[in-house]
């Protein structure tokens, strides 16, 4: 992806890592083609701040906000986005 | 409601992200001149109406379904594609497109504007909940967002209905489409869309620029996009495919690159033209609501009451309304009976047409009660709550959270739950659910289970519950395992997908618009009783020419003659024996009943005899049936069906060759079984029928599940005997 943040590799985790409350600036969304692009025109794209606001009561899937909006994100999906801290 | 004859209205589309205030809007202006139809091929509604401007000069609105991105994910946002692309056949390109945004959430809204802008059509661009974002205090320059934008901008708020006369008086004039462009590809994959562009033969209705947009989607398209091969040369296309797997090679990322763009433009744009107060992100009310209905203990809580106020309702507060259609129409059958002549001419308006419209009308306020529940819930923001809960229980059949509220549904009736897999957008997963509905457990078998437990199980207790309450659970309990079976082959096999994203927007909390959640119901109703109503209305007649053809035999002479000695002595006691032996004998006669006979070979080796062959033939028109024919069948009458003698006459049965019991416990439990898998419903095979929009899913739907309900009894019933359970 283009314009790669400034930060090491060790500290970006996949978004499923991440606790409700916690936020994190995406690093790279890496799924297949057709489905990153999706994520991307959701508004997950590189150098977007997210939050996890809480998981389902069954702990999967979990919410997300990204850009004012609320996401609803299975752990198989968000584990394909990477982020640094925020 | 009549319609000018002149084609020549203006045509007006109204297009935006979901929960961005479409439908209010739509509503709003249209009130109730709506209709709503099929788009052609796609189980994907049209909605039109027409609005009267304030010269007087009337235009026609078209609300197009909500999406996220013209790069289509779901047949919803194809259409919306094709439409605007002019890949529709049916509906050309609108002349203007009001595009709706919620004003409170501008960054978010504009991804799918700024696609559609750089289409060059003429667009308005209507900030919508400009009443909420003032209360939030956002100030938004919407000057400076037309001079960006270069298309009108116009604040309004469709559910309060401000702005709308200035919107109105929008529509009256001509709009210049905006020349700007947001986004700009790399040169070297610039060039690859020049070269397809210029390729094109497209059609003349196409402008320029919407060329370019379909050069694009033939670089993203992965070979599924039918309308891409419609409209475009095969070789075109394998060239653009060709080209794609270059670029995948020697440019990764390039398939995101314009996402990339179009998003810095709107970060711009938004810091440009938005003012918020600090600290106004959090919307504190949500999040209020949230962690109540989202509550690891109270969400699941809550929902759980909830679903059982739905399905209730749908189960229960249904039944008086319908009880009244079936009065209403039994008074209808016997008023018009009683003007017309005793013959075939009466037996076919009262038994076979207004029995079948009867038939017909008591599934509407099943589907109206649930509709108006699912239209409150999807209103508020509730559905999307329910599927979050429910996700990872679903998941593990390959399904969705928004399987859910279908599935349930069906437990009352198949039929409304088939209607409400709309609301999945998956549409591999909204088939897999549609398969696997009509295993539920409806309410139309529940008088089959009485009456075959009442029969043959014993009321006795086994630990805390009794041995009937335990063998009508485990009926349930058999149909939603055969759905998970059923659900997860199908996701392994014919519905396997790629990588299916569930991704989902979880909108904000609102108050429900009433307005709309009654036109919601109105038009399932109607859609229903149109649609569906003639196919049902037509098997009735037929399955009722089957049980009345062919009259007359040398036994019913017979018993004619016998009938008419007793009417002349008096005997009213043997009078009415006869009258019953009299409907037995037709019905065995009738085509029905052969048809009875016919199978019983087939359905033998289950511990079915032929009588039980009638009740499965006549059960075709709806499960309960069964009962009344069965009544029928041993002498009972088939007028008010009193369940006792029924249950005594099944247990003490005999075969004619035999002379032994017909029935076994065994045999109550082998039918029992093939209640829960058969497909026996035509109507709801007609509703399937309607919302795949192809005969082959009902086909595969009756083959499927009347295998899986003939090996299960089969199983049963030579299982249990082979045991020593036959007796």
């Amino acid at each position: 992806m283009t314009g790669t943040p400034p930060h090491s590799a060790a500290a970006t985790r996949g978004l499923d890592r991440l606790a409700p409350g916690e936020r994190g600036i995406i690093t790279s969304v890496d799924c297949p083609p057709v489905v990153a692009r999706r994520l991307m025109e959701l508004g997950l794209i590189p150098g977007t701040e997210v939050e996890v606001v809480r998981r389902a009561p069954l702990g999967d899937p979990m919410e997300i906000t990204v850009r004012g909006m609320h996401l609803s994100l299975r752990k198989s999906e968000a584990r394909h986005i990477d982020v640094s801290p925020a | 409601m009549s319609r000018r004859p002149e084609p020549a209205l203006r045509r007006i589309a109204i297009l935006g992200n979901p929960n961005a205030g479409k439908s209010t809007l739509f509503n709003a202006l249209t009130g109730l001149r709506q209709k709503v139809a099929n788009y052609p091929g796609v189980t994907v509604e049209k909605k039109t109406g027409t609005c009267d401007l304030p010269s007087g000069a009337r235009v026609e609105i078209i609300d197009l379904p909500g999406s996220y991105s013209l790069q289509p994910a779901s047949p919803d946002e194809m259409v919306v594609r094709d439409v605007l692309l002019g890949l529709q056949d049916d509906t050309p390109p609108p002349d203007v497109i009001v595009f709706v945004v919620d004003a409170t959430n501008l960054e978010r809204h504009l991804y799918l504007a700024l696609q559609v802008i750089e289409l060059g059509r003429p667009l308005i661009l209507a900030l919508n909940m400009m009443d909420a974002a003032d209360a939030a205090g956002l100030r938004i320059d919407t000057a400076a967002l037309e001079r960006q934008l270069g298309v009108p901008v116009l604040g309004i708020s469709a559910a309060k209905g401000t702005g709308l006369d200035a919107l109105r008086a929008f529509l009256e004039r001509d709009v210049e489409p905006s020349t700007r462009y947001f986004r700009e590809w790399p040169a070297h994959l610039q060039r690859v869309i020049d070269r397809l562009q210029e390729r094109l033969p497209m059609r003349a209705t196409l402008p320029e620029r919407a060329r370019r947009d379909v050069a694009v989607a033939m670089l993203l398209d992965h070979g599924d996009d039918d309308a891409l091969a419609r409209n475009v040369p095969a070789e075109s296309l394998a060239d653009a495919h060709m080209l794609a797997s270059r670029l995948d090679e020697f440019s990764p990322g390039w398939r995101a690159g314009d996402v990339m763009g179009r998003y810095e433009a709107i970060t711009a744009l938004v810091t440009e033209a938005v003012n918020a107060p600090v600290g106004s992100t959090r919307d504190e009310r949500r999040e209020k609501i949230d962690r109540v209905l989202t509550h690891r203990v109270w969400g699941p809580v809550i929902f759980v009451l909830l679903m059982g106020a739905v399905f209730q309702s749908v189960f229960a507060w249904a039944q008086p309304l319908m009880n009244l259609i079936d009065w209403g129409m039994t008074h209808v059958g016997n008023a018009v009976g009683s003007v017309m002549a005793e013959g075939p001419l009466r037996s076919l308006v009262v038994d076979g047409v207004i029995a079948g419209v009867g038939t017909t009308l008591t599934f509407v306020p099943q589907i109206a009660i649930l509709f108006l529940f699912l239209s409150l819930l999807e209103d508020t923001g509730y559905m999307a709550r329910a599927a979050f809960i429910m996700d990872r229980v679903m998941s593990r059949v390959g399904l969705s959270g928004r399987s859910f509220i279908p599935l349930l549904s069906s437990f009352a009736c198949a039929i409304p739950g088939i209607m409400a897999t709309r609301s999945i957008d998956n549409r591999r997963d909204r088939f897999a659910t549609i398969m696997i509905a009509p295993f539920m457990s409806c309410s139309a078998r529940l008088p089959v289970y009485a009456l075959l437990i009442g029969a043959f199980v014993p009321n006795r207790w086994i630990g805390f519950i009794t041995l009937p309450g335990l063998t009508l659970f485990s009926m349930y309990f058999l149909g939603i395992l055969a759905a998970v079976v059923v659900a997860w082959v199908l996701k392994k096999t014919l519905l396997r997908g790629g990588f299916p994203l569930y991704v989902m927007e979880l909108p904000p909390y609102r108050m429900p618009n009433w307005r709309g959640v009654f036109t919601t119901v109105r038009e399932r109703s109607i859609l229903f009783t149109r649609n569906a109503g003639t196919v049902i209305l037509a098997i009735t007649v037929v399955l009722w020419f089957l049980a009345s053809y062919p009259k007359g035999s040398a036994e019913m002479s017979r018993l004619d003659a016998t009938r008419a000695e007793a009417v002349a002595t008096g005997d009213t006691v043997l009078v009415q024996a006869l009258d019953r032996e009299k409907a037995a004998v037709s019905l065995e006669h009738s085509f029905a009943g052969r048809a009875g006979r016919f199978i019983e070979p087939a359905i033998a080796p289950l511990g079915f005899d032929w009588r039980i062959g009638i009740g499965l033939i006549t059960s075709l028109a709806a499960r309960e049936v069964m009962v009344s024919t069965m009544a029928t069948v041993f002498n009972l009458g088939s007028g008010e069906v009193d369940v006792k003698p029924l249950r005594s006459a099944l247990r003490e049965a005999t075969d004619a060759r035999t002379g032994r019991r017909a029935y076994t416990p065994l045999t109550g439990l082998s039918l029992m079984v093939f209640y829960v898998l058969a497909c026996q419903c035509m109507s709801t095979l007609a509703v399937v029928r309607r919302e795949t929009n192809s005969w082959r899913w009902p086909i595969a739907m009756l083959l499927m599940m009347n295998t899986m309900a003939w090996i299960a009894s089969f199983t049963v019933y030579q299982g249990g005997r082979w045991l020593g359970f036959g007796a």
